[in-house]
C-alpha cells in the first residue's frame, strides 16, 4: 500500500496521480472478505458525489457496497478484476485498484479522510 | 452471551475468523473458503459442529411419541438406523429438521439445529401429554466431530475402526481410546461421517484426527465452507431455505414423508391433502446464466412478475458457476431449463431452472 494514500473508515483509499484519483479497497478490507468472486464497477463517464456507493464486491459470504472517497467522475475502470476477481486474492498481483477519477473535490470532501499511518490505528 | 464449543481454542489457535452464529461463536473460515470447500470435494475436512443439538428420548411410548411428531414412519426405523426428517407443527409446517437415530429399543438420539433447540424441546414437552417418555437434552455434555470427504472412511479405517457403519447408520466404536458414536452421515454431499463424543473428549480428538489426517491432506473447515458445501449437494438450510410456514411438500422433502404411515402425526392432514391436491409453492434450484450472485432475500421473476424469492444463494466451486434455490408460486409452464429472473440490486438477472443438487452426491451407496 502506498504511504501516501487518504482512507475512509469504511475501508476505501484515494490516491492522487497525475491529476487524477485512483481509487480501491485497502488490504485489510481485502483480507476481511476472503475469497472474493465478484466486483462490479461503473461505466466510464458516470458521475458519483462523495459517499456515494460507486461499486459492488462479493466475497463468498455476501455482496458489499463500495463507497466513494470523494466526488468525481470516472475515466477508467479496471476490467481486470471485474473479469478475474480472484486476482484479487493473489498476493503477487499488484493492480488492484477499482476506478480513476477526476475530480472537483474541494478541502472539506478530504476532511473526514484518514493518512495512511492513522488509519492503521484505527484498524487496530 | 455467546456460547463456545470444547474447542474454540483450537480454532483461534489454528488462525479461524470466529462469528456469531445462532448464539455460539464458530469458526467461519480458517484459510480460505473455496480452498476448504475443495479440501472436502477432494480429500477430507474435520468440522467442529457441536453447537449441534443432541436429544435423548427414551421410555415405554418413544416409538408412538416419536411418530405423533414427525412424517416419517419411525416404526420402520431398525436398531442402529438413522432417519432423515422434520418436526412439523398443525399446519404441516417445519419447526427443525432432525436425523433421528434408534440406538436400542426404546431410546432414541435426535440431532438438531443449534438455532431451533429450544423450540425443538418446547414442542416436545407441548406434544407429550400421555406419553411415558422422558426428553433430555444432552447438548452441553455431546461434542460432534465431521470428517467429511472421499478420504474420510480410508482415514478411519487406518485407525482401526473395522466394518463403518452404512449410510445412515450409527455405530459404536473406539477411537484412540476412547468411546465414540460413528455415524455414516453429513452435510456435505459427500462419503464421511459424523463422530458423537463426550465434551472432555473432544480437544484430544480433534488433535489426533488432524494429525493422522495430514497424510490424507486433511484440512479444518469453517462454516462459510459447510454453506457452501451444503448449497452445491442442494441440502436445506433451517432459517433459510425451511420454516414453519412452509411444508416438507413444498420443500421439495416428499421423499422423506412416509406415504403409507397409519398413525397421525402434527400437520398430516395438510400434508396429505398437498400429496393428493399439489401445493401452491415449491422450491426450485437455479444457475445464474452471467457472474451475478443471488443472495438469501432476493426476489424471483417471470415475465415482469414477482413470483417468489431466494432462500440459498452463491458461488459453486465446483461447478464455477453461480447457484441457488427458492421458492417460486408453482406455475405449470415452470420447469427445468425455463428461465426466470433475480432481482439483484434493482436489475434482473437471467437464471436457469436446474436440477437439485448442483453437483453429484457421493455418499447414498456407500457401504
Amino acid at each position: 500500500m502506498n504511504e501516501s494514500m487518504l482512507c475512509t473508515k469504511t475501508h476505501e483509499y484515494v490516491l492522487e496521480q497525475d491529476n487524477k484519483y485512483e481509487i480501491g479497497i485497502t488490504d485489510y478490507a481485502i483480507e476481511q472478505l476472503g475469497d472474493i468472486v465478484f466486483i462490479e464497477l461503473p461505466d466510464v463517464n458516470s458521475k458519483f458525489s462523495k459517499n456515494e456507493a460507486f461499486a459492488t464486491i462479493e466475497s463468498v459470504k455476501a455482496a458489499s457496497e463500495i463507497y466513494m472517497p470523494i466526488s468525481g467522475t470516472v475515466v477508467e475502470v479496471n476490467e481486470e478484476i471485474v473479469n478475474s476477481p480472484e486476482l484479487m486474492n493473489d498476493e503477487n498481483y499488484e493492480n488492484k485498484w477499482f476506478i480513476k477519477i477526476t475530480s472537483d473535490a474541494d478541502q472539506v470532501e478530504f476532511a473526514d479522510l484518514l493518512d495512511y499511518s492513522d488509519y492503521l490505528e484505527e484498524i487496530k | 452471551m455467546t456460547k463456545q464449543t470444547f474447542l474454540h481454542d483450537k480454532h483461534v489457535a489454528l488462525g479461524a475468523r470466529m462469528v456469531d452464529f445462532a448464539g455460539w461463536e464458530m469458526p467461519v473460515q480458517y484459510s480460505s473458503i473455496i480452498e476448504e470447500h475443495k479440501t472436502v470435494r477432494e480429500s477430507v475436512g474435520i468440522f467442529d459442529v457441536s453447537h449441534m443439538g443432541e436429544v435423548i428420548v427414551s421410555g415405554e411410548d418413544a416409538l408412538p411419541f416419536l411418530n405423533k411428531l414427525v412424517p416419517q414412519d419411525i416404526t420402520k426405523l431398525v436398531n442402529l438406523k438413522a432417519v432423515y426428517c422434520q418436526l412439523t407443527n398443525k399446519k404441516g409446517g417445519i419447526i427443525d429438521d432432525l436425523i433421528i437415530y434408534k440406538l436400542e429399543d426404546k431410546k432414541y438420539l435426535i440431532i438438531a439445529n443449534a438455532s431451533r433447540i429450544d423450540d425443538d424441546l418446547n414442542w416436545m414437552v407441548r406434544n407429550k401429554c400421555g406419553f411415558e417418555v422422558s426428553i433430555i437434552n444432552e447438548s452441553h455434555n455431546y461434542s460432534l466431530l465431521a470428517l467429511q470427504g472421499p478420504k474420510a472412511c480410508e482415514l478411519l479405517k487406518s485407525l482401526g475402526v473395522e466394518n463403518l457403519p452404512p449410510f445412515f447408520h450409527i455405530k459404536r466404536a473406539e477411537l484412540f481410546n476412547i468411546n465414540v458414536w460413528i455415524s455414516r452421515t453429513g452435510y456435505t454431499g459427500e462419503d464421511g461421517v459424523e463422530i458423537l463424543i463426550r465434551n472432555e473428549f473432544s480437544e484430544y480428538l480433534w488433535d489426533k484426527l488432524l494429525d493422522a489426517g495430514k497424510q490424507y491432506g486433511i484440512k479444518p473447515i469453517g462454516l462459510g465452507a459447510r454453506d457452501t458445501l451444503r448449497l452445491e449437494a442442494a441440502l436445506h438450510l433451517y432459517g433459510n431455505d425451511l420454516d414453519e410456514e412452509t411444508t416438507p411438500i413444498e420443500a421439495g422433502l416428499s421423499w422423506s414423508v412416509s406415504k403409507d404411515k397409519t398413525e397421525e402425526y402434527n400437520g398430516k392432514s395438510v400434508i396429505e391433502k398437498q400429496l393428493r391436491e399439489g401445493i401452491t409453492k415449491k422450491l426450485i434450484g437455479f444457475k445464474m446464466l452471467d457472474k451475478s450472485i443471488a443472495r438469501h432475500g432476493y426476489d424471483i421473476y417471470f415475465e415482469g412478475t414477482k413470483i417468489g424469492s431466494v432462500t440459498s444463494g452463491g458461488v459453486s466451486p465446483m461447478r464455477g458457476d453461480n447457484i441457488g434455490m427458492g421458492y417460486i408460486k408453482n406455475l405449470d409452464k415452470l420447469a427445468v431449463g425455463s428461465t426466470i429472473q433475480i432481482l439483484i440490486r434493482e436489475k434482473l438477472h437471467d437464471a436457469e431452472i436446474v436440477k437439485r443438487p448442483f453437483v453429484e452426491k457421493k455418499n447414498k451407496n456407500n457401504i
